[in-house]
C-alpha cells in the first residue's frame, strides 16, 4: 500500500473515514428553513444568503483576507514556537525524573490557570501589539504539549535506553534516533488538546484589543450591527477550525506511519 | 504509621520550589531588580486578594461565576446526556446527524460571542450561549460513545430476563455507559469554568472574568494577579471535587482516571 505520494492516500484514507453526508440534513434543512423563512430584513436572524453578502462586502472592502491572514500566521507561529519550547522542556523535564517532582507542583497550577487569564497579563505587560498576540498563543498552546511529552519521556521502554548505552550513543543521538521517536505520538496528542484551545485564545485576544484578525473584524461588524457580517464571519471560523483540525489529522496519520507508536508491553 | 505515610506522599521539593520560586519574586520586585512597572510581589497580590475579600468583591464575583459554571454545566448535561442517548441508541438518528455534529463541533466557543452579543447585549443570557455550546459536545460525544460501546451481550442479558425497553436503558446501558459520561461530565465543567471566565470578559460585565479585565484597566495588578489566581483555585477545587464525586459514585472509576 506504500504508494509514491503518501499524503494522497492518507487524504483518501481521511476521507473515507468521514461520517456519511446523510448526516449533514440536520444542518442543511436548518439553514434551508432560515433561509425560506426569514424573507424581510431582520436585524438579528439574517437569512444565510445574506451572511455571503456580508462576507462579500468584508471582502471587496480589502479587510477580510489580512485579516485571515493574520490570524493564520499568529495561529501556525504560536503553534510552533509551542510545539518547539513544549517539546524541548517536556524533554528535559520528563528525562530528569528528580527535576519533573521538584517543577510537579509549580508546572501543575500553572496549568490550572485558565489561557483566557493569560490575555489581560500580556496587555498589561507588553501592551497592544503582534508581538503580545503571539506570546499569549505561545502561553496557552503550550501546557498540553509540555506536560505530555514529559510524561512520555519519562516512560520510554528502558530495553531502548539499554539499546542506546550498548551503542554508546552521545547524549545528542540518543535524544534523536530513541526518546524523541518514542515520545512523538504523546507530542501529536498534546497538539491535539493545543489546537482548539490555540484557536479559542487568538480569537480572545482579537476580540478583546481589535489587534487585526478575524476576532476584530467579527467584534467590529457586532458593535456596527452589521448582523449578517457577524454570522458570515461566525460560518468562516467554523470552516477555519474544521481545516485546521482535518489538516492536523492527516500530519498526524503521515508522522505516525513514518514512527509508529511503541507500547509499553511490546517485545522488540 | 498513617502520618508517617502523609508525611512521605508530600512532595517536598517541589513545595520548596514552589516556594522558592514565591521568595525569589518577591525579593526581585522589592529590591528592584526587575523593573517592571507592573508586576507586584507575591506579597502585594496576597494583600490585594484581602482588599477584595474586605470589600466584597470577591465573594459576590466568585458566587455570580461559580452559579455561571453551574447553571451552564446542567444545562449542557442535560442536552447532552440526552442528545447523546438518543444517538447512541439509534442508529438512524446517527446516520442522519453525524456529520452535522463534526462540522460544528471544532467551532471555537468564543466565536459564538458577538453572535450572542449581538441578540442579547451584554447580559447572563450571552454567558450561557458562549458557555453551553462548547461543553455540550464532550458531553455528547462521550455519552454517544458510551452507549454505542455497550457490549451486545449485555442487551442478550435485558432479553434474556424480559426487560422492556425502558428498563434495559435504564438498568443496563446507563451504568455501562456511566464512565464515558462521568468523563465527559468532567471535561465539560473545565471548560465550563474558562468559557464562563472568557464569556465575563467579552460578554458579560460580572464575575471573575470581568474582575480581571476591570483591574486590568484600572491599572492594578495586585488585584488583577488576585483575581487570576482565584480562578486557578477554583479550577483545581472542581476539578478535584468531581474526580472524589466520581470516584463516590462508581468505584470503577478509580481504574479509569486515564479517561477514554
Amino acid at each position: 500500500m506504500r504508494s509514491a505520494r503518501p499524503w494522497l492516500h492518507y487524504v483518501r484514507l481521511g476521507v473515507a473515514a468521514l461520517p456519511s453526508a446523510r448526516g449533514l440534513l440536520p444542518l442543511v434543512v436548518l439553514l434551508g428553513a432560515w433561509q425560506l423563512l426569514q424573507t424581510g430584513r431582520s436585524a438579528y436572524f439574517p437569512p444565510p444568503s445574506d451572511w455571503w453578502n456580508g462576507l462579500m462586502l468584508l471582502s471587496k472592502s480589502g479587510r477580510l483576507y489580512p485579516a485571515l491572514l493574520a490570524t493564520t500566521i499568529t495561529l501556525l507561529l504560536g503553534l510552533a514556537l509551542a510545539v518547539a519550547i513544549g517539546t524541548a522542556a517536556g524533554l528535559f523535564i520528563g528525562v530528569f525524573p528528580r527535576f519533573r517532582r521538584a517543577a510537579g507542583p509549580l508546572l501543575e497550577f500553572l496549568r490550572a490557570v485558565p489561557p483566557p487569564a493569560i490575555v489581560p497579563v500580556a496587555i498589561l505587560f507588553m501592551g497592544y501589539d503582534e508581538r503580545m498576540k503571539l506570546t499569549v498563543v505561545v502561553l496557552a498552546a503550550i501546557w498540553p504539549i509540555l506536560l505530555n511529552t514529559a510524561s512520555a519521556a519519562e516512560r520510554v521502554h528502558p530495553l531502548l535506553l539499554d539499546v542506546a548505552r550498548s551503542f554508546r550513543l552521545s547524549a545528542l543521538d540518543r535524544m534523536r534516533l530513541i526518546v524523541l521517536p518514542s515520545v512523538l505520538p504523546a507530542i501529536l496528542l498534546g497538539i491535539r488538546v493545543a489546537l482548539p484551545v490555540a484557536i479559542v485564545v487568538t480569537l480572545l485576544v482579537e476580540i478583546l484589543t481589535s489587534i487585526e484578525g478575524i476576532g476584530a473584524l467579527m467584534i467590529g461588524a457586532q458593535r456596527n450591527f452589521q448582523s449578517s457580517q457577524v454570522y458570515g464571519l461566525l460560518v468562516l471560523i467554523g470552516l477555519f477550525g474544521l481545516l485546521v483540525n482535518n489538516v492536523f489529522a492527516v500530519v498526524e496519520a503521515i508522522l505516525l506511519r513514518r514512527w509508529p507508536p511503541k507500547t509499553q508491553g511490546e517485545n522488540f | 504509621m498513617a502520618k508517617g505515610r502523609l508525611i512521605a506522599r508530600i512532595n517536598w521539593p517541589g513545595t520548596a520550589v514552589l516556594v522558592f520560586v514565591a521568595l525569589a519574586w518577591e525579593a526581585i520586585v522589592r529590591s528592584g531588580l526587575l523593573d517592571y512597572e507592573y508586576l507586584p510581589a507575591p506579597s502585594a497580590i496576597a494583600r490585594g486578594w484581602g482588599e477584595l475579600a474586605r470589600e466584597g468583591l470577591l465573594a459576590s464575583d466568585i458566587a455570580h461565576t461559580l452559579s455561571a459554571v453551574a447553571i451552564g454545566w446542567t444545562a449542557a448535561m442535560v442536552l447532552g446526556v440526552s442528545l447523546g442517548f438518543l444517538l447512541g441508541l439509534s442508529a438512524t438518528a446517527r446516520r442522519y446527524s453525524l456529520a452535522s455534529i463534526e462540522i460544528l463541533r471544532p467551532m471555537p466557543g468564543v466565536a459564538f460571542a458577538p453572535v450572542a452579543l449581538l441578540l442579547f447585549g451584554f447580559s447572563l443570557k450571552t454567558e450561557m450561549v458562549v458557555t453551553i455550546l462548547p461543553v455540550l459536545w464532550p458531553v455528547l460525544v462521550n455519552t454517544m460513545g458510551g452507549v454505542t460501546s455497550v457490549h451486545q451481550r449485555l442487551h442478550d442479558v435485558g432479553r434474556t430476563f424480559r426487560l422492556s425497553r425502558r428498563d434495559t436503558i435504564l438498568r443496563i446501558v446507563l451504568p455501562a455507559a456511566m464512565p464515558p459520561i462521568v468523563a465527559g461530565a468532567r471535561i465539560g465543567l473545565g471548560l465550563a469554568l474558562v468559557l464562563a471566565v472568557i464569556a465575563e470578559m467579552v460578554g458579560n460585565p460580572a464575575g471573575l472574568g470581568y474582575g480581571i479585565v476591570r483591574e486590568q484597566q484600572a491599572l492594578r495588578p495586585d488585584l488583577m494577579f488576585a483575581y487570576i489566581v482565584t480562578v486557578g483555585l477554583i479550577g483545581i477545587a472542581l476539578n478535584a471535587g468531581m474526580l472524589a464525586l466520581a470516584e463516590a459514585l462508581l468505584p470503577s472509576f478509580r481504574q479509569l482516571r486515564g479517561e477514554p
